[in-house]
């Protein structure tokens, strides 16, 4: 069931509804967003309910150990076992069949005869997320960053709540687990939400679909029948599709929390302004770089011991990014060139500075870190890297044919989602506020007219998110 | 570099827990039941102006009883709003992106 779809109203009102009925009656209404998140859980495949349950019981078995044993090296013990439980259901579902073929693979070239049998495993959508949540959560349980949960009802609305379950943002148990203590005596901002929501609509159904179907998706199928131009072009395109495609689903999902009472944090902040690439991943999904940060860089010791130990944290940790996108040696490249990226910025910053002078050597730095990042998505997209080198290797001939696939209108795309980036930050804010002045009803039907005109514009039918593979 | 790297250390973290709506945003909202007439409402609106994208909904929904019952709804929905002449503007707008896709170099 996707966001932007008739399904997903229906869903929703029908949620809204049962809000609505149960008024003050808190834990009912978390029970009942608990039943609403499994069932919308089960549209994709109701047997990974189970394991979505599984998951919720290892973290709140595990939350309640850790807060009874007294000795800190048991405590220890207890989230070394939950975490590698974790991990392992991932490593089960996501990285199985990666590592076979992989060893397969070495066993070939090393001459000998035996193979692991392949098993095809199906990948649960959104596990990478939820796996991340119960770490998270019994993590910040044994640091004291967070109380012991003693209500299995808030255990399961954390890991499952439908508005971040399947793709994210990553909402840290220290944030959202004190939202469930009590109601929130706020009011429901009602116009930011339904600006996210418009917003992420016609980021996800005008530019995101345009740009896969126009561009990205033929050029990538087939690079070498493509130009120079071309080939720059579906870069450009593919970095404003995936920022457009991702910060859609979780604009949305900020939304949707926030109609039903709950806040969430930001996750993306016009990432392709950064200067620096640290800037860039202080704007890009954010929940997921402060958790690397948070939960793997700080643990192998950050910044704290000597140059040449921070490089190699930063590269294990951009690794290890990479392989939690997908099971496949293009992620790993593609986390290895940020990694790498991010310690030679730290080399070089006695010499750069953290922020250029000068506009114009800002605006050099934008470019060049935007292009930086252009490269990295080149692996992250190709379907191998086979591919990835022809269309690197594309990128430098076939200038004098000039574009053949990339017409007016989506570089008019390109260029729309590459403003976008710019906007000032007070714009929201302000549009915000004035819609706030409407009553509901008036919101209501500036919606109806907004959502049918977003679905006029764009094309018929709805691709998945991109995001939801990871 | 030793003293950049106390420096990194001080450096303020990224905004982890910023709310993605600032609470300057969040002291005027709705209740509810406000929410549920503002969804219902959209709802609505949708299904008079937008009708020409349910019958593609209801395809997609597959072969179930469910959508079995749901798609002659969605055709014969689409074609009473199309007679009220409430689909114009979704055509009109399909056919200026369709003219705005078919614009050349």
């Amino acid at each position: 069931m996707l966001f932007p779809t008739f399904g997903f109203l229906l869903f929703f009102l029908a949620v809204a509804a049962g809000l609505a009925a149960l008024d003050t009656r808190f834990g009912a209404k978390k029970a009942l967003l608990v039943v609403a998140s499994y069932y919308f859980y089960a549209q994709w495949d109701w047997r990974f309910c189970f394991l979505l349950a599984f998951s919720t019981a290892i973290s709140f078995g595990a939350g309640l150990l850790i807060g009874r044993l007294p000795e800190r090296r048991r405590q220890r013990l207890v989230l070394g076992i939950a975490v590698a439980l974790h991990l392992g259901l991932l490593g089960l579902f996501k990285y199985l069949d990666f590592f076979t073929l992989s060893a397969n693979e070495l066993a070939r070239l090393l001459g000998l005869q035996h193979e692991l049998p392949f098993l095809g495993v199906l990948l649960p959508v959104g596990i990478s997320f939820f796996t991340f949540h119960g770490i998270s959560y019994v993590t910040d349980v044994y640091r004291g960053d967070v109380a012991v949960c003693r209500n299995p009802l808030d255990m399961a609305l954390y890991m499952s709540f439908f508005p971040q379950l399947v793709a994210g943002p990553i909402v840290r148990a220290a944030y959202f687990l004190p939202q469930l203590a009590r109601a929130s005596a706020e009011p429901i901002p009602i116009a930011p939400a339904l600006l996210l929501i418009l917003g992420g609509m016609f980021k996800k159904i005008v530019v995101a679909n345009y740009l896969a179907t126009g561009l990205v998706d033929p050029v990538f199928a087939a690079p070498t029948s493509y130009g120079g131009p071309d080939l720059l072009l579906a870069t450009y395109a593919y970095a404003v599709q995936i920022y457009c495609d991702f910060s859609a689903y979780t604009d949305m999902a900020i939304a949707l929390a926030a109609l039903c009472g709950f806040r969430f944090p930001a996750n993306f902040n016009q990432p392709y302004r950064a200067e620096r690439l640290r800037e860039f991943w202080q704007r890009w999904h954010i929940s997921l770089s402060s958790w690397l940060r948070d939960y793997l860089y700080k643990p192998l010791g950050g910044s704290r011991e000597g140059r040449l130990l921070t490089y190699r944290n930063l590269i294990i940790t951009m690794l290890l990014g990479g392989l939690w996108h997908g099971a496949a040696w293009k992620f790993i490249a593609w986390g290895a060139l940020h990694g790498g990226g991010l310690a030679a910025e730290r080399m070089v910053e006695p010499w750069l500075g953290r922020r250029a002078a000068s506009p114009l050597g800002r605006a050099v730095a934008i470019l060049i870190v935007f292009h930086f990042v252009c490269l990295a998505w080149i692996f992250f997209r190709a379907e191998d890297f086979e591919v990835a080198r022809l269309f690197i290797g594309g990128l430098f001939s076939g200038w004098a044919g000039g574009v053949q696939q990339a017409e007016p209108f989506v570089v008019g795309l390109i260029a729309l989602g590459m403003a976008g980036q710019f906007l000032p930050d007070r714009l929201f804010d302000r549009a915000a506020d004035w819609l706030g002045a409407v009553p509901a009803w008036g919101l209501g039907a500036t919606a109806g007219v907004a959502v049918a005109a977003i679905n006029a514009l764009g094309p018929e039918g709805i691709a998945p998110f991109i995001y939801f593979r990871f | 570099m030793a003293a950049l790297e106390r420096q990194d250390i001080a450096l303020p973290a990224p905004p982890v827990s910023a709310d993605a709506i600032p609470l300057s945003l969040r002291r005027r909202g709705a209740t509810a039941r406000q929410v549920l007439a503002m969804a219902a409402v959209g709802a609505v609106v949708l299904a008079l102006f937008a009708s020409p994208d349910l019958p593609g909904w209801a395809d997609r929904l597959g072969d179930g009883p469910v959508a079995r019952s749901v798609q002659p709804i969605a055709q014969g929905w689409d074609r009473a709003m199309t007679r009220l002449g409430l689909t114009r503007p979704h055509q009109a707008v399909r056919d200026a992106v369709q003219r705005m896709q078919e614009w050349q170099w």
